[in-house]
């Protein structure tokens, strides 16, 4: 196989994993600390998407529609938390449980979206100029931005878990919610945090999702949720690093085995590869501990 | 006592068979009204296709009820989602076939659910105008299987065909790795080489990722100069969107999934319009928006829109006219058998649309009823022209292809049924 579709392809799968980064990372970020399996991510992406359109729709610019989209995921999935996630957790719903309240909330979602919107496909208007040529690969201003907002969102939460007071907390929450709680940690607070930085995440994702793929649906989101767990189980489930590694591995893995391969396969090939570093490593890439825990509330 | 209760059981046991025969095969009660089942996916995936159908069925209702109805019954359109999945088609299939005691056959099922679907309603003696395109059904012996759209090898026929005429000789093979799209390709390749072609790219895709640009480079490398498709508007607007974006956009020929306001809209969006009619065309079976049955069609289907969300949309679109074909063929089968029982009028589906001497020709249910009311024998010529069943209930016709410019669909030229017939040989 030439290196001259190899190379592209690489390039090509750097923007699917920066993709893959911001959601993965939201993803496992909201599963370490609250331990809730939320399906309902992609639909809150595509919610977010939606919200993104309607900015601009009214003629205002993609950059401010990236903040309306991540401010919308982090407010609703704060809001999803404490009006629907905690009262069943309060219960005594366990893991599995919440997840099939998660699956309710997806399905609640999608059928909003299609009620609100119709069956049909939308575009962010947004001007899209010509590629740009680097080391042989091949990008547009669109997809270099996304990459640049990638890179970007992780260091700040790569700063925010090392380096503040909040990250410290995150971590030992997601490690043992009780033990915090005993510890003096205000969890109910940490999770509320979580959910907005994880949710913050989650929309700006399905905004630069849908910045991407040019045409989306109320499923849109959905569609692309499998890949964002397997970018989180790849790294270690609740392991924000782990998430962008996972997210590297799959994104540049797909795209080169669409080059090479057929690319029916595509997705195939990226998830062998998930199953044979599971097989090596159950707890994923960069989790040290398999945890067993509880729904954190 | 005993022997009481045991009968009661029995009869108890034998109640839901008798109701399900009753569906299928029973003459409807006086007065009753009598139900055309929409049988096709109105959400998921193909949530386009339930609409499109809707805008056949509610005119045709609407001109047969106008005209007195059906042997002293009216008739009505009632929808059945399939959701596009056979695991959900197949309850609806039973549901309906329970539930609904007068009906009189239905439209559909689609490819997405025809191969799950249409050995319950032949064994339950429901006529179906399928609309699926699957070769499986080229030869089938259904006996209350009737298709009046092209089966999707006559489809690929009809693509390579127009790509020759326009001197292509090179093309990629852009398809869904669905079994609908994919079930285009062995007929489009095999025509398409035997007119001197060549296929020089043709790998399933995946649908809807958040990225086709690897596949974009590796089409690329193989020099088409014409790229064939079928894949839904999703995968469509980003695959072409990045085909434009890093090398801009080759010729593009789709089937009719690409003629659908949907594909038209997001495609559409994505790439611009400029570049729309430049680049595109798609082919769908050919139905001359004019003559005597489609002006009775279009007038009907405008006159809906308390039912058909913006009629207009459908006045061109072959499905639509072809349900609605299939609607006026199922009442006018029912006259010429003096009855709405399906297992005795199904033959006549047949008898009503072959031509033959002496035979009158009709354009509408209103001048088939008043024919058959005078004795004659009819042939039904239909809004999307004549229908001719062959052995297998299959009925084929020609292929139009069309741009899409300022917001329309415009004619650009057609393919015969005898040059597809000429290949197919």
């Amino acid at each position: 196989m030439a290196v001259n579709t190899i190379i592209p392809a690489i390039g090509f799968g750097i923007v699917t994993a920066s993709i893959l980064a911001v959601a993965g990372v939201g993803f496992t970020l909201q599963f370490g600390v609250t331990n809730i399996l939320n399906l309902a991510y992609g639909d809150i992406m595509t919610a977010a998407a939606f919200i993104a359109y309607l900015v601009t729709s009214a003629g205002l610019s993609v950059w401010l529609a990236l903040v309306a989209g991540a401010a919308f995921g982090s407010v609703f999935s704060v809001l999803l938390n404490r009006c629907i996630y905690t009262p069943f957790v309060r219960r005594g719903t366990r893991l599995f449980g919440m997840i099939i309240v998660t699956i309710a909330v997806s399905l609640m979602v999608q059928n909003g979206l299609l009620a609100i919107f119709g069956a049909n496909f939308f575009s962010l208007k947004m001007s899209r100029p010509a590629p740009v040529h680097i080391a042989g690969m091949v990008f547009t201003t669109v997809q270099l931005a996304i990459i640049a907002i990638a890179v970007v969102a992780m260091l700040l939460i790569h700063l925010l878990l090392r380096y503040t007071k909040l990250g410290k907390a995150m971590r030992a929450t997601a490690a043992d919610p009780d033990l915090a709680r005993n510890c003096g940690i205000a969890t109910d607070r940490v999770i509320d945090l979580a959910w907005a930085i994880s949710g913050a995440l989650c929309g700006l994702a399905g905004v630069i999702l849908v910045m991407n793929v040019t045409a989306f649906t109320d499923t849109t989101g959905a569609q692309f949720l499998i890949p964002i767990v397997a970018v989180a189980v790849l790294g270690g489930i609740g392991q924000p690093y782990g998430a962008m590694l996972g997210a590297l591995v799959i994104g540049i893995t797909s795209e080169v085995a669409a080059a090479i391969f057929n690319p029916e396969y595509k997705d195939v090939v990226a998830f062998v590869i998930l199953v044979i570093v599971l097989l090596a490593r159950p707890q994923g890439i960069l989790s040290e501990v398999a945890t067993r825990k509880e729904v954190a509330a | 006592m005993r022997l009481a209760v045991t009968a009661l059981a029995v009869a108890l046991a034998l109640l839901p068979v008798a109701a399900c025969s009753s569906s299928g095969g029973g003459s409807s009660s006086p007065a009753s009204t009598l139900v055309v089942g929409e049988f096709n996916p109105f959400t998921g995936p193909d949530a386009a296709f339930g609409p499109e159908m809707v805008g056949g069925c509610i005119p045709a209702i609407r001109l047969i009820n106008a005209g007195g109805g059906v042997l002293g019954h009216k008739m009505s359109c009632v929808q059945e989602d399939t959701r596009g999945d056979p695991a959900d088609a197949v309850p609806a299939a039973q549901k309906m076939m329970a539930t609904e005691t007068s009906l009189v056959g239905v439209l559909g099922p689609s490819s997405d659910e025809a191969l799950a679907t249409v050995p319950l309603l032949n064994t339950g003696h429901v006529p179906m105008f399928v609309d699926t395109g699957q070769a499986a059904f080229d030869h089938t012996t259904d006996a209350y299987f009737w298709r009046i759209t092209p089966a999707d090898d006559v489809k690929g026929y009809a693509m390579a065909l127009w790509a020759h005429q326009a001197g292509y000789t090179r093309a990629a093979a852009v398809f869904g790795n669905d079994a609908g799209a994919q079930s285009d390709v062995p007929t489009l390749v095999g025509a398409f080489t035997k007119l001197g072609g060549t296929i020089v790219y043709n790998k399933p895709f995946a649908l809807d990722q958040s990225s086709y640009r690897s596949e974009v480079e590796s089409i690329l490398a193989t020099h088409p100069q014409v790229i064939f498709t079928e894949v839904d508007p999703q995968t469509a607007a980003t695959f072409l969107s990045e085909l434009q974006q890093l090398h801009g956009l080759l010729p593009v020929i789709g089937t009719e999934v690409s003629l659908q306001a949907p594909w038209l809209k997001a495609v559409n969006t994505a790439i611009g319009a400029a570049s729309m009619a430049k680049y595109f065309e798609g082919m769908q079976p050919y139905a001359p928006t004019s003559g005597p049955a489609w002006q009775t069609f279009n007038k009907a289907l405008l006159a809906s829109g308390s039912k058909v969300p913006q009629p207009s949309q459908w006045s061109s679109d072959p499905y639509s006219m072809t349900y609605y074909d299939a609607v006026n063929i199922m009442a006018l089968a029912m006259l010429a058998a003096n009855s709405t029982s399906p297992a005795v009028f199904n033959k006549d589906v047949m008898t009503v649309t072959e031509p033959g001497s002496g035979k009158t020709v009709v354009t509408s249910f209103a001048a088939g009823k008043a024919a058959l009311a005078a004795g004659k024998q009819i042939q039904y010529v239909g809004a999307g022209g004549p229908i001719v069943f062959n052995q297998w209930h299959n009925s084929t016709g020609a292929f139009e292809a069309a741009k899409y410019v300022n917001g329309n669909l415009a004619l650009v030229g057609s393919v015969s049924a005898a040059q597809i017939a000429a290949l197919t040989k």
